[in-house]
This record gives C-alpha cells, structure tokens and sequence, in this order.
C-alpha cells in the first residue's frame, strides 16, 4: 500500500472517530435501507409484510456482529477498545483513590526533578544561540586562556582561509547617562563584523560595520538591547540618530538588537554593543596592539564545507607563523575550536560534568518511584488474581488483560507526568526570575521548550512501560483454577519471597545512595563554607566605582580616591578601612605573569601566574588577611618610592622558593623594574572556591593607579546598613559618579558560593524525595504484608504468640530487607564519590560523619514507616480475626 | 446443476468491484446484481456483503454517497473510484491468469508429464 494511502486511511478513520455518532446512525440506517429494500421485494412474491420484514432480518444474518465487522473495516476497532481501557483504567483507580494518589504523587515528585534537572541541561548545553544557523559558529579558545589577545585575533582574522567571518567582542562596564545621573551597565565592545557574523538583523535603525570600526576612537556608536531600549528609553521609535552619553562621551545610538538577542553567551545580558575600537574611550587604558594582553573572545563562522578540524589546523598554522614573529607570547600557543555560549570549554566542561552528576542522581531518584510503584503495583496484582481469574474464566485474552493493565499503568504515568511537569515549570519559573546578587546582568533563562516537553512524555511513558512489568508477569502466569477456589495463587503465598520483596530492597538502595550523596554534599558544602579564604568577610561592607566612568583622569582620580577613604573611614563605628581595584572571589578578576630576579627566559610558557591586587595601605587589615612576615604598605610607597609588593605564602614558595621571601626580588616581564617584596600574607581563594593553592601578588594602588574601584569597611554595624552609608558617602562627593556593587562582602562572595549552595540544595531535595518514597514503598510493604495474614496473625496469637514472635513474624522480612538494603546502598553511595566529586566540591565519601548520619537516617525511616502496621498487627484481635471472612 | 458454491476467499470483493462496475448501486442492489450475474450460484449471507463494502470503501476503491433509490427509500450509494476501476481490472487479469494456469494444470495427462 503507497504512503498516501495510508494517511488517506488515517484521516478516514479520524474522520470517523470524530463524527462517531453520525457514522454509527449511517451504519444502522444502511441496514435498515437493506432489509426494508428485501421486505419489499418479498411483500412483491406474495409474502404478507409482517413475516416479510421477519425474513428479511433473518437473510440479513447477525447483525451485530456484521456492524462490528465493518468497524474493524473502517479502522475503528483499536480506537474502541482503547477507550474502553481507559474507561476501565480511570474507573479501577478512582476504586482504590489511596493508591492512585500516592502513586500520582511519586510519578510527580520523580518525573517533575528528571524535567526540571533536563531543562536546566536543555538551556545549559543543548539549546543553541539565538543567531542564523547556530551550526557552523564555532568559538576560538587557547591552551592558555578562553580568550586571545586582540593583535592576535587580528592576525587570525586576515589570514585564515576556513572561517567566512571571525568576530570578537569582550563584556565591558559602562557609565550610561540617560535622562538622570550616568548609571553603570554592562555591555559588549564587538568588532564591527559582529552582527554580520551572527546574522542578526536589527529590531530597529542599523547594527554597526566593518567600515565603521576601522579608526581608533572615530566610531562613537551604540546598539541598544531590546530590554535597555524598552527599560531606560521607553521603547522611543525614534531613538536611532539620537545621542547619548557613555563615560561622559557622545555616543550616536545606531539601532536596537531583536528581543531575543542577548550577546554570545547564554546567562550574560548585555544592554548595549560599542564598536572595538572605542575600546580605550570605555575602558581607559588600551589592550587593542598588546599581544600579551589575552582579553579578547572570539567567534567564527565556519566556511560552507569546512570541517572543525580542518579549521583548527589553519588557525594553528597563522600562530605557529606568530610565534615565530613574536615568541614571547605566542610559543606554546595553541587553538581549538568550542561551542559558544560558555566561555568555550572554560565553563562548558563543569557545567557538563555538573549537570551530568545531578542528571544521573535526578535518574535514581525516578527509578526509586518506579520501584514503589512496581512494587505496590504488584501488591496489588495479586489482590487482583480473583478479578483476574475471572475475567480469564469468562474468555477474556491475556493478551487483553495485558493490554488492560498497561493502560491502567500508562494513564497513572501520564496523569504523573502533567502533574511533575507542573511542578517542574513552578520550579523554573523560579529558576528564571533569580537575579544573582550583583551589578551584573546575569540571567538563567530555563524555561521549558519543546524538547522539555517531549523529553517528559518519554519519560512518563517508559516509567508507566518499566513499572507495568510487574503485573504482567502476574496476568501471564495466573492460575484460574487456583485463584477461584479461593487460594493464594503461587505468586502471591507469603511465604516465598517475590517480586515485590526484590523491588523495596531496590527502593532501600536507592535511598541509601541518595541519602548519602545529600549527606556527603551537605558536609562538602559545611566544609566549604569553612575553608579559609584568607580574608573574613563578616563585617565587611563594599561599595564600587569607576572613576573613568565619569570622566576623572589619573591626577583627579588619585585625589578623588583618597578623599573617598578619608571619608569612610571618618564614618562612625568604622574599625578599619581600605580601597583596592577588586578583591578576592568576586567577578572581576586579574592574573599577571611573574619572572624570578634571574630569569633569562620571558616566554609566557616559562611564566608564573598570579592573581593580582591593586590595593591601599590598611587593605590587610581591612580584609581581616593576616601579615605572616613584613610589613603592610604606607602612604610613603609612591610613584616616588622603590617599587614594593606583598604576596601569599604559595607565591613565595612557588615563585621565589623560599617562605622568608620577604627582601626579595622578581619582576613582571622582560624590560620591567624590579620589585621588591616587603610582606607575606596568608594564602586565600582568589577566583574560585576549588583551587588549587595559587600565588597571589598584592601591588600598592598609589604606585600604580587603577580607576576601578572598591571601597572596603569593617564594622561593627551591620554590613547592609554600612553599605548604605557608603553610598550615600560616595555620591556626596560626588553625584554624577555611578556607584556599584554595595552590598556586605559576603554578598559579593555570593557567586563564588553560588554552585556548591546550588548542588547542595539539588542534592537535600533529592535525598528528601528518597526518604519520602522509600518510606512509602516500606510503610505500603508492611501494611501489606499485615493485611494479608490478619487471620494467620489471629490464630497465632489464639496459641500464645507473645508480641515479639508476632512482631518477627509480621516485619521481619521487612527490616532484614531494609538492614540488607541499606548496607548494599550505603557502599554503592561511598563508591559514587567520583559522581558526587564532579558536583560537590570538598566532597569526601571518606567523611567519618556520613556513615553514621545515612545510618541513622535509615533507621529512622524503618522505624517510622513499620512502626503503624505494626501497631496494628499487635492490635489484632484474634475472635474478631478468625471470625472475619 | 443448480447447487450453489461457496465462495473462494477474496473473491467476494472481486464481484462486489464487477457489480460496481456496471454502475452505482446501493449495498441491496449490488447483492441482487451479483446474484443476476452469477446466475446465482453463489451462496452469500447477505450481511458479509457490508464488511466487504466497509473494507473497499475504507481502502478508497469505492466511494458513497447517500440518495433516493428506484422505489423512494433511503439507500447509500457505493460506485467505483478511479483507484476502485484500476484494481478491479488487475484482479480481474490476475483471476483470469490463475483460472487460465488451473485449467492447463488440470487438463494435463499422464503422457505429457516427463
């Protein structure tokens, strides 16, 4: 049969099922047309009309069964049946409403975790970019750094023969004047090719060009987002031509990007696009001709054809010639090509390994409720064996029956899976509206999609498939004469362990495992909010600025700053107060080379790298970071002064190979000063809250200005109230500068914490979703298991069973699967450490408190979950019992 | 010899798509109409006719359509398809072929078998 008829069949039958009641009427009036038409031919041969309408039904046959017939014909007889499965299904679960909702409610709880963890993914790592044909754009990243230095991409750009376009931009803070005061954004400095890279069209005027990117300084434009528009511009149709100012320079607003469109990466959300070459307008001091200088991202559009690979192997070719012409920086160098959206691999990879970790922990917490509903599915099969048995006794098929149960299976997973999707869309809607703590415009777009969507369905219906095994097995091996004559059939005797009996220790295991991954998580997290920092954040309020943000220069800025810590200092209940360009484990962060007094070598291969700091006299104190050997900074350390700096301990070691490094030199790059170090600090977390111990390089502000800058006070008051102080103390000095990131110290260490609080909560919820199903799939054991002996209990206790031996008798199987159960899951959850090291940082399945805690926890679940049916078993009452049935 | 014969399986479409062919006809017309060509010598019960006709209509070889039949009763009207009009002669090439084959088969004697 052709393709086209068997969708013309298709649309036929769904014609069909959606006009039923007419085609039904047709069919019965065109049999009644033929036994009128047969009637009369026989009233014509002289039979009276009576038994002539008598005869011609009889000639018509069975009529029933012929009507049957041809609703098979017309393909109506699987839709049919399936209703009346349903109808079936929906009419036994509305019988037992306890158990469907239970069973509703784990298929919710395990489906919405699985949706919810898989959209999170969805938007992470399987949604593409919001750009033409997101196939073929690729992110060049190095060996060293995600990003290049701009000569370099320069160099790559003009001499590649595999990209059709390269582009690179570089997130940047801004001073936006609109209306009122300036106000610090966010933006991106992109390369004239930008927007044709990408293929975006513009909302509204024109997106920037090549051609308008090509003399330093001379293309003062802006894009605006679609948000930024809408918010500060109240959506003006006439914004293109008009002007504003950014860091106190006329900008011409060229046009406004589309509303999806928010950059190059996916939780970054940048309201304006600068051209590259303002760079030194918007950030003061320019990297554009520094080839040490990595800071640029860069991203390109494959060629029709080209392969990534051979891709790699062209831009390979242009840096090996680069390092030849410049070997500083360039030796060693190599590129690959990545997904854009995270930073290339830099994020990418984590948030694989992470999303992978909590997919897989998401997964046993599903399969947990597939084996409680197994399980409780199979308790009650076996109550069903008389249901069963008659139906198979009155010529129902198996296969039938079958099909019947997987109906009743499916509308419960289905009915489970719109239920968990609800609550999945609840938590995402959360998800997505969480702005993190900061001046930054990061944003976690998870909502739903299609994909999310489909990914539920399969997922309802393979549980509602897996869960439906149990049963099956019953209806294929039920005994009709066994079960009418009222026995137990030899599936459901007691005594023999089955099915149901293999399920809950399943259910334990997986509890224990998840249990203890929360335990080990809960600890790796306490663990980590107690490593040392190498600063103490409480009691520390900041407040941020840049001065080139309002236009001050190096002199002005120096005097301006000092004015500003005179200040916060002068405020009352202050102990002690500093400036610096950023502190430790906050976003913006810098590393330099180093270079021991004797190097020879000054490729960047051969560097050291340390984070650096900008920082005041008083910053060491003003942070709580204790001087191991030495001396803080003075006011005496100027551009006049030898140049000076203090490091960490690691940067001693590592750099300079001994811990006394105070009086020694080193220096930062071929043709640099010495400098000479006067203190040594203890070691801290600077980027990330993982490292590994790193060098750190704290140099003295007044050598060497830096207009970024954040002010810090410790206090006695509260950090919140102290920060407010500090903003009111800034724009006093000065209205028109935009003041950023106030807050306590340990708000802006929010990001830093951020995935450990994250993994933790995933973690505790699906620790506490085991715990909830294990509990009960162990209570619906027990209960069971009661229930079913009520008789035998009462016969036992008739002869003298004293409360223990009925106890054994009734929960014994039960607590010896939960003890077994429990064990297994304990050394199955110590064994998943490498799952739970890529999610959890500082977790240790070797943690001395884990053990006992899962323990414990376990214990505490048996006895909750068994302590009510064995209530009842020991309230049983044996006249009432042996006279029941 | 008047003894009527069973029908071969699947040939009772055959003759539904040959009374067809001569032209539309409701489900009691196309039974009177096979009967008249066969000569009745086919034995039908007369409700398997609309299976039949259910089946070819549902595989878009007949369409219907209802109207007033000769003596002014409601009657719905079955009449080939152009799909309907190509089947009914491959079957009825592909019947002869197999009669045709049968016959030769049949006819055979013992001194033409090697």
């Amino acid at each position: 049969v052709s393709r086209p008829a068997i969708f013309a069949r298709i649309r036929n039958t769904c014609q069909a099922l959606r006009h039923r009641g007419r085609w039904e009427g047709e069919l019965e009036a065109e049999l009644r047309s033929h036994v009128e038409h047969r009637a009369a031919d026989l009233v014509r041969t002289g039979l009276p009309p009576e038994s002539a309408e008598r005869q011609a039904r009889v000639e018509l046959g069975a009529r029933e069964a012929y009507k049957e017939q041809c609703r098979g014909a017309h393909g109506l007889r699987w839709p049919d049946e399936l209703r009346q499965d349903l109808h079936y299904a929906v009419r036994i679960l509305r019988h037992s409403p306890g158990f469907t909702a239970v069973a509703l409610l784990s298929l919710a709880l395990g489906i919405g975790v699985n949706t919810t963890v898989f959209s999170v993914i969805n938007a992470l790592l399987l949604r593409p970019l919001a750009v033409a044909s997101p196939g073929d754009l690729y992110f060049v990243q190095t060996n060293q750094f995600p990003t290049n230095s701009f000569p370099n991409y320069r160099d790559l750009r003009d001499r590649n023969s595999t990209f059709s376009a390269l582009a690179a931009y570089r997130q940047a803070p801004m001073g936006l004047a609109a209306g009122g005061g300036a106000q610090r954004i966010w933006g991106y400095l992109a390369t004239g090719n930008y927007f044709d890279t990408l293929g975006i069209r513009p909302a509204l005027g024109r997106f920037f060009h090549a051609e308008d990117d090509r003399q330093p300084g001379a293309s003062p434009f802006v894009v605006l987002s679609h948000a930024c528009w809408h918010d500060r511009f109240g959506a003006d149709p006439r914004i293109a031509g008009k002007t504003v100012r950014i860091n106190s320079l006329p900008y011409t607003v060229l046009g406004v990007a589309p509303p999806g469109f928010h950059g190059t990466e996916l939780f970054f959300w940048p309201e304006v696009w600068v051209p590259m070459a303002m760079q030194p307008q918007i950030e003061g001091r320019s990297w554009l001709e520094e080839r040490g200088t990595s800071n640029a991202l860069v991203v390109g559009r494959l060629r029709r054809g080209v392969t990534p690979r051979r891709a790699e192997e062209d831009l390979n070719a242009i840096i090996a010639d680069l390092a030849r012409d410049f070997p500083i920086w360039n030796q060693g160098l190599k590129l690959t090509l990545a997904q854009p959206g995270l930073v290339g691999d830099a994020l990418r990879n984590p948030a694989r390994a992470f999303t992978g970790g909590v997919m897989a922990l998401a997964a046993l917490v599903l399969l947990t409720a597939c084996a409680n509903l197994a399980s409780l599915l199979s308790a009650r099969a076996a109550d069903r064996d008389r249901e069963l048995a008659i139906r198979l006794s009155i010529g129902a098929g198996r296969a039938r029956i079958a099909r019947q149960l997987v109906a009743e299976s499916l509308l419960l997973s289905l009915a489970g899976g719109a239920v968990g999707c609800g609550l999945a869309a609840a938590v995402l809607r959360l998800l997505s509206r969480w702005h993190a703590p900061l001046d930054f415009p990061v944003r976690f777009e998870v909502g739903a999609d299609g994909r999310v969507f489909a990914f539920a369905l399969t997922v309802a219906m393979l549980t509602g498939l897996l869960f439906s095994i149990a049963p099956l097995r019953q209806v294929a091996r039920a005994d009709v004469n066994h079960a009418l004559k009222g026995l137990p059939s030899a599936t459901s005797r007691v005594r023999r362990w089955a099915a149901r009996d293999l399920l809950l220790a399943v259910q334990v295991v997986l509890c224990c495992v998840l249990v203890t991954a929360s335990f080990v998580a809960l600890r790796g997290l306490a663990r980590s909010l107690a490593t040392p920092l190498g600063f103490e954040p409480r009691g520390v309020a900041v407040a941020g600025f840049e001065l080139g943000l309002a236009g001050y220069g190096e002199e002005d800025g120096r005097t301006f700053q000092r004015r500003a810590l005179a200040a916060a200092a002068g405020l009352p209940g202050v102990s002690a107060a500093a400036y610096a360009d950023s502190v430790p484990l906050s976003i913006d962060q810098s590393t330099t080379v180093v270079f021991r007094q004797d190097a020879v070598d000054f490729r960047a291969a051969e560097a050291k790298k340390a984070a650096y700091y900008q920082v005041s006299p008083g910053y060491f104190q003003a942070m709580g970071t204790r001087l191991l050997a030495g001396r803080d900074f003075t006011w005496h350390d100027d551009r006049t002064a030898p140049p000076v700096a203090v490091v960490n301990a690691v940067f001693a070691r590592q750099v300079i190979g001994t811990s006394a490094a105070v009086g020694s030199r080193f220096r930062r790059g071929r043709n640099r000063p010495l400098v000479e170090i006067i203190g040594v600090v203890e070691d801290g977390k600077y980027v990330s809250l993982t490292e590994a111990a790193r060098p750190a390089l704290f140099l003295p502000i007044v050598q060497s200005y830096n207009s970024e800058t954040m002010l810090i006070v410790r206090s006695q008051i509260p950090a919140s109230e102290m920060a407010l102080q500090l903003r009111g103390t800034v724009a006093r000095l000065d209205p028109r500068l935009p003041v950023h990131g106030t807050g306590s110290l340990a708000q802006m260490l929010g990001f830093a914490f951020f995935p450990a609080r994250a993994a933790t909560l995933a973690l505790g919820v699906f620790g506490l979703l085991a715990i909830m199903l294990a509990a009960t799939g162990i209570y619906g054991l027990a209960a069971y298991s009661v229930s079913r002996r009520v008789r035998e209990i009462g016969i036992r206790v008739a002869v003298g069973a004293r409360p223990r031996q009925v106890l054994r008798f009734v929960l014994g199987r039960t607590i010896l699967l939960l003890a077994v159960g429990s064990v297994v899951g304990l050394a199955l959850g110590l064994a998943a450490s490498r799952v739970l090291a890529s999610v959890v940082y500082l977790a240790s399945p070797r943690d001395p408190f884990v053990l006992p805690a899962t323990a414990f926890t376990m214990v505490l679940i048996g006895l909750g979950a068994a302590l009510p049916p064995a209530r009842r078993a020991l309230d049983i009452d044996p006249v009432r019992a042996l006279r029941q049935e | 010899m008047s003894r009527a014969a069973d029908l071969l399986p699947g040939t009772l479409d055959l003759l539904i798509l040959k009374a067809l062919s001569l032209g539309p006809q409701h489900g009691y017309g196309v039974l009177l109409r096979i009967e008249q060509i066969s000569g009745n010598r086919f034995q039908i019960e007369q409700g398997a006719l609309y299976p039949a006709l259910y089946r070819l209509e549902h595989q878009g070889l007949l369409e219907a359509e209802w109207g007033t039949s000769e003596n002014n009763r409601r009657a719905k009207y079955y009449r080939l398809t152009a799909a309907g009009r190509r089947r009914f002669a491959e079957e009825t090439a592909g019947w002869q072929r197999l009669v045709a084959a049968m016959s030769a088969a049949l006819a055979a004697r013992a001194g033409e078998v090697g």
